[in-house]
């Protein structure tokens, strides 16, 4: 029993990466209707701007807030200057251009930093909480803890905010928000550059558990597009659930499963989006059926 | 307007069309007597290469059938190539299959994932289509890696190439080149045929106008699944061949990379257009190795960047701008 | 200063089909206008020029503020208000948030007096405030859009057909606060309306549109006296 918790334990703290990543891809298509393909490379470039202030010697959280800063301004001026111009365009060639904006990120990174792993800090003590037989590393405790806290400020942003106000009307009704004075064009700038801070916090968790590499988010991304799915993906607090979901399935499939194993983790997602798309479309807290064909 | 122009739209639009036909038939065939000359002109090297394009050619074909016709994005494209190249290696490997008979096994299994995986992802919109493909595409690599007794592990399996008979008198490159030659100018012309019937159009109509469609009476979820389960045949086809020409599969020659580079080529080539796979194929095999002595990560910043600026300024990629320079008539579909 | 709105010259259309030739009105300050006209005339597109929600040619002027070629949201920001077809609610919303986005341009404590006074209009809307908009009837609806836009203190209202859809004692309520409104706020008002018969009710003058142009104008009284628009558009009088 003590062994199963813990497996659970674990895979929150998993999940709760995935829920993080899960939470930037739902931001946007909220505002955008938009699946943003980039949104797991966007993260792994943060924390690469985290491990470059790192290395020249700025203290952990202060380098943070500058990456989550630039991370914001990042995803406001790609907003701007990628995803503008084809705002409208098909799905198919929006969909193309953050695949676009994927490769062309993950190979700057690699460009610039190589695709040599790097050792990435963790924030959090070593060692591990102990209770009821089950014992908790304080990083899992501290990744669920950010989470929270992310989930909690985003929060209060939109139920207790002008702005947030905004960005809801903007996502509800984009015309509608125009007619009453709302700047749409800024709002949904904005809603990048919050997504893509949410993620730069999803990919400075994940950093210190993998290593460091430019590809170190595409599986990252795949769980959270699980997460997404499953939840709904026009429900934010779906798409936290989702992802401990996930992280909770994956981890005990890996252990109990023994087809599965460590090495076919990476298909756990894959039947989690096939088995929502068959059975509820809409995901477990979304609130309309997502179009069909 | 030019007069060229003006000319053209005077003469009876039959006439036109069978004009323009037959200067395009005139052009294929002397691309393709160019492509029987050139082995042998060629070292063995750049024959080999040009093969390679070939493979590709014959993959972004099955790959734009569905991007760039039936409007559906597949980002697992490299997965059916992959399902291809293994089924066409397990074959030669376990069972000494003579080597022509891997080919329809190899295009029919792939054929049939696609369709399996075709029916839930076509479901819905395409969006969807292309989170589970890329699914397919990353979980593909550890499950190659965990048949080991089948698969070879992460070792892959080494194979015996098709040795060219002796009536011939080719050499092993130029032999590997012909046969991937008949395979691209087969796949090619049934691709032609598919998108001049019934189906095509069906696939058109899908593709830009998913609501009139089904007004029309096209079974969108019908046309969409064969799309992709037709793509993953092309593909399963391009990978058995790739198997023929390099003799050696691998889990890691197929990462999720080889399915967005398959992608990335496509588009910069063309979607929706004939010679836009063929265009992307010379792209996905030179740009790489040519950028590369630049920086290991120089192919994917060149690639990135060219996909954006193509869905900007010319959604029909190299094919559609060649088009619009050699043709003065503005194109109307 | 006068805050007449005084439009010259309009012409306006979506892409190449030109809708509105030429118009020419002025609407003074605390004045309701009505407009009429048969379906296709171009009323809604109209209030969508005044608004900026298409492109435009010619003159719009509101008091001081050129409003041409501005986007909504700017003019918006000069005070002009538009209920739109269809009402523009912000359907998942819940209703005070609704309202609340009425008032977005605006900051300050101006703003609780404001829901109070909306409420004073439409008490209905105080028992559904935490209520999903998009979970009200359509009376309901058509007051929340109404509520909404005065929470903007707007000094031009776009009142895009209000009586769609509506049952007529509905229709009658509403039209009765519109007057009540532009009598106590002095709000200018300008109402695109199929119920000929109503907006003349509450207008001090009337235009008709016809295929993009105006065809008559003058007081309420005397467009309701005219033959031709009792025959068209009023239901009576042979």
């Amino acid at each position: 029993m003590a062994g199963f918790l813990q497996q659970v334990v674990e895979g929150l703290g998993a999940g709760a990466v995935y829920a993080s990543l899960a939470l930037a891809l739902v931001l946007i298509y909220q505002f955008t209707g938009i699946v943003n393909f980039a949104q797991g490379e966007l993260a792994m470039f943060s924390t690469y701007i985290a491990w470059q202030c790192v290395a020249a010697g700025m203290p952990f959280w202060l380098a943070l807030v500058v990456t989550l800063a630039v991370s914001f301004a990042g995803g406001m001026l790609i907003e701007r200057v990628v995803i503008r111009p084809v705002e409208g365009a098909p799905e198919l060639t929006i969909v193309i251009v953050t695949v676009g904006l994927f490769i062309f990120v993950n190979a700057a990174a690699g460009w610039i930093w190589t695709f040599l792993i790097k050792d990435f800090p963790n924030p959090f003590p070593g060692g591990a909480l102990e209770a009821a037989g089950v014992s908790v590393n304080w990083s899992t405790l501290g990744v669920l803890g950010v989470v929270g806290l992310v989930m909690g400020l985003l929060y209060l942003l939109f139920q207790h905010t002008r702005i947030g106000l905004g960005m809801r009307a903007v996502a509800a009704d984009p015309a509608s928000a125009r007619l009453v004075g709302i700047r749409v064009g800024r709002t949904l700038a904005l809603g990048w550059g919050l997504a893509a801070t949410v993620g730069a916090v999803s990919g400075v968790l994940v950093a210190p558990l993998l290593f460091l590499e430019p590809n170190m988010m595409g599986g990252v991304l795949i769980y959270a597009f699980a997460a997404a799915t499953l939840g709904g993906f026009d429900s934010p607090a779906g798409a936290v659930a989702g992802g401990l979901i996930v992280g909770v399935a994956e981890t005990l499939a890996g252990a109990y499963v023994g087809f599965v194993g460590s090495d076919l983790k990476v298909g756990v997602p894959l039947v989690i989006i096939l088995g929502v798309l068959l059975l509820r479309p809409q995901g477990l807290f979304g609130r309309a059926a997502v179009e069909r064909a | 307007m030019s007069t060229t122009g003006t000319t053209e739209a005077a003469a009876p639009a039959p006439v036109r069309q069978r004009r323009r036909l037959d200067r395009r038939w005139a052009g294929l065939a002397l691309l393709l007597a160019a492509a029987v000359y050139a082995p042998f002109q060629l070292v063995p090297f750049h024959v080999f290469q040009l093969t390679m394009v070939l493979v590709y050619a014959v993959a972004l074909l099955g790959l734009n059938l569905l991007v760039g016709h039936a409007g559906q994005i597949s980002l697992g494209h490299g997965a059916f190539f992959a399902v291809g190249a293994y089924a066409s290696a397990v074959l030669l490997d376990r069972w000494d299959l003579p080597y022509p008979l891997t080919l329809p096994v190899a295009a029919a299994v792939a054929f049939l994932l696609g369709l399996a995986l075709g029916v839930p992802a076509m479901r819905l919109r395409g969006l969807y289509l292309a989170l589970v493909t890329l699914a397919i595409a990353i979980f593909l690599v550890p499950l190659l890696k965990r048949f080991e007794e089948l698969t070879g592990g992460s070792m892959g399996l080494t194979l015996a190439k098709p040795q060219p008979p002796a009536w011939s008198g080719l050499a092993e490159d130029q032999w590997l080149y012909f046969l991937t030659l008949a395979v691209a100018v087969a796949a090619f012309l049934l691709a032609a045929s598919l998108l001049r019937s019934r189906v095509g159009r069906a696939l058109h109509a899908v593709r830009d106008n998913e609501i009139a469609a089904e007004v029309m009476g096209v079974r969108l979820s019908f046309y969409k699944t064969l799309a992709f389960a037709w793509s993953a045949m092309y593909a399963g086809a391009a990978g058995c061949v790739y198997t023929w020409v390099i003799g050696f599969v691998s889990p890691d020659s197929f990462t999720v990379n080889l399915s967005i580079t398959m992608l990335a080529g496509l588009v910069v080539g063309g979607l929706g257009s004939l010679a836009g796979p063929v265009l992307g194929a010379l792209f996905v095999m030179f740009v790489p190795s040519i950028a590369q002595d630049v920086n290991d990560a120089a192919p994917g910043v060149i690639f990135g960047l060219l996909i954006i600026v193509v869905m900007y300024v010319a959604p029909t990629g190299l094919a559609g701008l060649a088009g619009r320079l050699t043709r003065k008539i503005p194109r109307k579909e | 200063m006068s805050a007449d709105l005084v439009v010259e010259d309009l012409t306006a259309g979506y892409g190449d089909a030109q809708v509105l030739h030429g118009l020419r009105l002025t609407v003074r300050e605390g004045e309701v206008c009505a407009i009429l006209g048969p379906n296709g005339a171009g009323k809604t597109t109209l209030l969508r020029a005044l608004s900026g929600m298409v492109r435009t040619r010619g003159t719009i002027r509101l008091g001081d503020a050129a409003l041409t070629g501005r986007p909504p949201d700017a003019v918006a920001r000069l005070g002009v208000a538009h209920v739109p077809e269809g009402r523009g609610t912000f359907m998942p919303l819940t209703v005070e948030e609704n309202l609340r986005l009425g008032a977005y341009v605006r900051r300050g404590p101006d703003v609780e007096t404001d829901l109070e006074r909306v409420y004073a209009y439409f008490p209905v809307l105080r028992k559904r405030l935490k209520q999903a908009a998009g979970s009200l009837s359509g009376g309901e609806q058509q007051m929340l859009a109404l509520g909404r836009a005065l929470m903007l203190r707007p000094r031009l209202l776009l009142l895009d057909e209000p009586s769609l859809g509506l049952a007529p004692i509905v229709t009658r309520e509403l039209f009765g606060i519109v007057r009540t409104i532009n009598e106590e706020e002095r709000t200018t008002v300008v109402v695109v309306e199929q119920n000929a018969h109503l907006a003349l009710g509450v207008a001090q003058q009337a235009h008709v549109l016809e295929t993009g142009r105006i065809v008559l104008s003058g007081t309420a009284a005397q467009i309701q006296a005219d033959e031709q628009v009792a025959r068209s558009y009023l239901g009576y009088r042979v």
